[in-house]
């Protein structure tokens, strides 16, 4: 019990200790608070609601949401790896403590939290809306307990077993990419929406019959059921819990006595091949261009951002054209070449971002305005060079895909021209308004803690910018007069260059300010 | 002889505390000279006031003559930086990282590449070349880092604690470049708390302490007839007893 209550301590003063002497991080907390207690609030009102629906809909519908919650316990915390002291045991290892002590302190660590209290309450919810009888009141109580406990355990479980690989270079590149798994398979209900079911209550019933033999549908089938049937269900929902425990306890003792192989492991070796180098003069500009490019290929921020700005294109032009062929948007390739033109350049809103810490190299480097905007030139050059022909090839599929093949070379000249205004812009904002990016991308957060804020203004200054200066060329393509998509190249080189400029002038006279905003600590 | 880098009044401050109070330093044109304090003595601010990556508050920097925040094109060439705690570009190969930072700097290619070469074999990185530097251990990292501050032949060269977290091995390999470096007459300034190994490198020290230089001039100036040690410690007010007082628990354990 001591142990319980020591833990409970240690993590209410992290969590105290963080928020200390930062009001950014206080406000941040206050509104954690009342969104975990608004979910909390929210989720058990809709859970009990469910004593309105008819019974079997109803468990069907616990029983994939219990399924539900215990994925995101599994997923959540290894995005979020790092944020929370108590979880990685390796800050154990030197005290005194045995391992089933240690477990226990773990335990109590992560049900300690706003969010652990907030899942308990919506868990509860079911056995409002669930619970038919006495019997399945009595039951309910232990399969709401065993259901928390299983998600806790399961999550802990799968952090302590990949903590080795979290702390190395390796693993946490991976999970960077990773994430965007996550973020597809979060699109997929949606894209499966679009198709339309026939019938959503037996598509429902079907879903809920797999999971039924899974343990969270176990717990959701012993609130329902309340008899015998239900006891079976929370013996093996309790063993399969204990065994959880059991394997975390040994993940947990392996853990302890495996060293940290965050520095050791076998390096990768680089060769490039440079071929763009080969074509352009020897100098800055290729030097910048082939370092963007190994950059794109190499650091898993880069990689994320691309395969988003691809991902969200084609989700849009799978809904926007994927109905029939009657319904397609009108101008679809035009539009869609726009909008991957813009995703793209959104990246380069914070250019000097993902250098961070290391931008200092290029400051000590550059002597003059001319410098800093053979910099971004080179950096603009290297987005183009995959940019330009991606955009071609969206304005190619969609074209062919929504039945328009006329509009397939207004929509790739189109997608060049916002693609240059939008480089243009981004280099503005990336100078005014630079920020750091977090070293390790998480689901979470875009930007360091504390320049939120600044992120948040970044790119909204950077849409604004790109949509306003892009209306004299859309508006008249919009108005019928398609033949002005003819200019949009050059009129998007035109603002690349005066942005550039502009850009070099105010970035190289704060050139420390710069390098301080994008050096924070994350 | 000239000096290759002094500073009038430089000024700092971060809010309310004031980091670097009025530096006036002064280093000879050749010399190996070292920039000695405690922790939190402005050591770190001050350099990077000098290199141009700070913005000082007040006072002015000259670097062989050319000053500082007017005349960054002559300033930049001339000097090779080796900063504390922040990062090379990661993900580059030790090669790519050479090749890139001379390029940067309008070496033709040619030229770099086998400049990176000799760079890479002194200080016995060629094997760990071709290996992305978020792979390098402390001291290759230094290494490179040192590398890429010589690599277009800086006439001064500014180290924030170049010997922090290194292994002896590398830690010889680093002074025997340096060494070469200043005898070839260029100059190094590098900031330590290490007070043996300032004593051994260097001909030249200044002591900061709470944002002043307190002492500075030739190591036999400085030291007089102490260890330079023994001076540090009653230039920046550190011994303070014997310490007595207190921690009567600790140790003597009865056998």
């Amino acid at each position: 019990m001591s142990t319980v209550l020591l833990f409970a301590q240690l993590k209410i003063r992290l969590l105290a200790g963080n928020l200390r002497g930062d009001l950014q991080r206080k406000l941040g907390f206050i509104f954690t608070l009342l969104i975990a207690a608004g979910l909390a609030v929210l989720g058990f009102f809709l859970m009990s609601l469910l004593r309105l629906a008819p019974a079997d809909i109803a468990a069907s519908l616990v029983t994939v949401a219990f399924t539900l919650f215990l994925v995101s316990w599994m997923i959540v915390p290894l995005m979020a790896f790092g944020l929370d002291d108590t979880l990685d045991p390796a800050r154990l290892s030197l005290f005194p403590l045995r391992t089933r002590r240690m477990a226990v302190g773990m335990f109590t660590a992560s049900v300690t939290g706003v969010w652990p209290v907030a899942m308990l309450v919506v868990t509860f919810g079911a056995l409002v809306g669930l619970a038919g009888g006495v019997g399945g009141f009595l039951l309910g109580i232990p399969a709401v307990l065993l259901q928390f406990a299983l998600c806790v355990v399961t999550s802990r479980l799968i952090t302590t077993a990949l903590s080795g690989a979290l702390r190395s270079r390796r693993g946490r590149d991976l999970l960077a990419v990773a994430v965007l798994l996550v973020v597809v398979l979060a699109q997929l209900p949606n894209l499966l929406m679009n198709r339309g079911f026939a019938d959503p209550a037996a598509e429902l019933h079907r879903i809920a019959a797999v999971l039924r033999w899974t343990p969270p549908g176990m717990a959701a089938h012993a609130i329902a059921d309340g008899g015998p049937a239900g006891l079976a269900d929370l013996a093996v929902l309790a063993g399969v819990v204990a065994l959880l425990g059991w394997l975390w306890i040994k993940a947990l003792g392996r853990a302890l006595v495996t060293p940290d192989s965050s520095t050791q492991g076998t390096a990768s070796v680089r060769k490039g091949r440079g071929l763009v180098d080969r074509f352009l003069p020897d100098g800055p500009l290729a030097a910048v261009v082939t370092k963007e490019l190994k950059y794109i290929r190499r650091e898993p921020r880069f990689r994320v951002s691309w395969a988003s700005a691809v991902f969200v294109t084609l989700v849009l032009s799978f809904s926007l054209g994927g109905r029939g062929d009657g319904d397609a948007v009108a101008a679809l390739p035009v539009f869609l070449a726009s909008i991957g033109a813009v995703m793209i350049a959104l990246q380069s809103a914070n250019t000097f971002g993902i250098d961070g810490r290391s931008l200092w190299m290029n400051a000590v480097a550059f002597g003059s305005e001319r410098d800093l905007r053979t910099d971004l030139a080179g950096r603009h050059l290297a987005n183009a060079v995959i940019a330009v022909p991606l955009l071609a090839v969206i304005a190619v599929a969609s074209g062919l895909f929504a039945g328009q093949p006329e509009l397939i070379v207004p929509g790739v000249l189109a997608g060049w021209g916002a693609l240059g205004v939008g480089l243009g812009v981004g280099s503005v904002t990336s100078v005014i308004l630079p920020y750091s990016l977090p070293e390790r991308m998480n689901a979470f957060s875009g930007a360091a803690p504390g320049q939120g804020g600044q992120a948040l203004a970044a790119s909204m200054g950077a849409m604004a910018g790109i949509a306003l200066l892009a209306l004299p060329i859309l508006l008249p393509m919009a108005l019928g007069l398609v033949w002005v998509c003819v200019v949009a190249p050059f009129y998007g080189l035109l603002a690349e260059v005066l942005g550039r400029r502009l850009a070099a002038n105010i970035g190289f006279a704060r050139m420390p300010e710069l390098l301080a905003a994008v050096s924070k600590a994350s | 002889m000239t000096d290759a880098v002094r500073t009038h009044g430089l000024f700092k401050r971060y809010g309310g505390q004031v980091a670097v109070a009025g530096v006036d330093l002064v280093v000879p044109a050749g010399s190996f000279a070292g920039l000695v304090g405690p922790n939190g003595a402005g050591k770190t601010t001050t350099l990077s006031m000098i290199t141009g990556l700070l913005r000082p508050d007040g006072g002015s920097a000259e670097v062989d003559g050319f000053h500082v925040w007017r005349d960054p094109v002559e300033v930049k060439a001339r000097i090779g930086v080796l900063p504390e705690g922040l990062r090379l570009f990661e993900r580059l190969s030790g090669r790519e990282l050479l090749l890139y930072n001379g390029r940067l700097r309008g070496i033709p290619k040619a030229e770099v590449e086998q400049r990176a070469g000799e760079l890479l074999d002194v200080m016995d990185l060629t094997a760990a070349a071709d290996k992305l530097v978020v792979d390098y251990s402390t001291g290759m990292r230094k290494k490179i880092g040192l590398a890429a501050a010589l690599l277009h032949n800086p006439s001064v060269l500014f180290l924030d604690e170049p010997f922090e977290g290194v292994d002896p091995v590398s830690a010889n390999t680093l002074t025997d470049v340096l060494r070469r470096f200043t005898g070839s007459g260029s100059t190094v300034i590098f900031s330590s708390h290490v007070m043996d190994l300032v004593e051994r490198l260097c001909d030249w020290v200044s002591v900061m302490s709470a944002g002043h230089i307190v002492a500075q001039g030739t190591l036999a100036d400085v030291r007089g007839e102490r260890s330079l040690n023994q001076a540090f410690l009653d230039l920046v007010g550190g011994s303070r007893g014997d310490g007595e007082a207190g921690l009567t628990w600790l140790g003597g354990r009865k056998q």
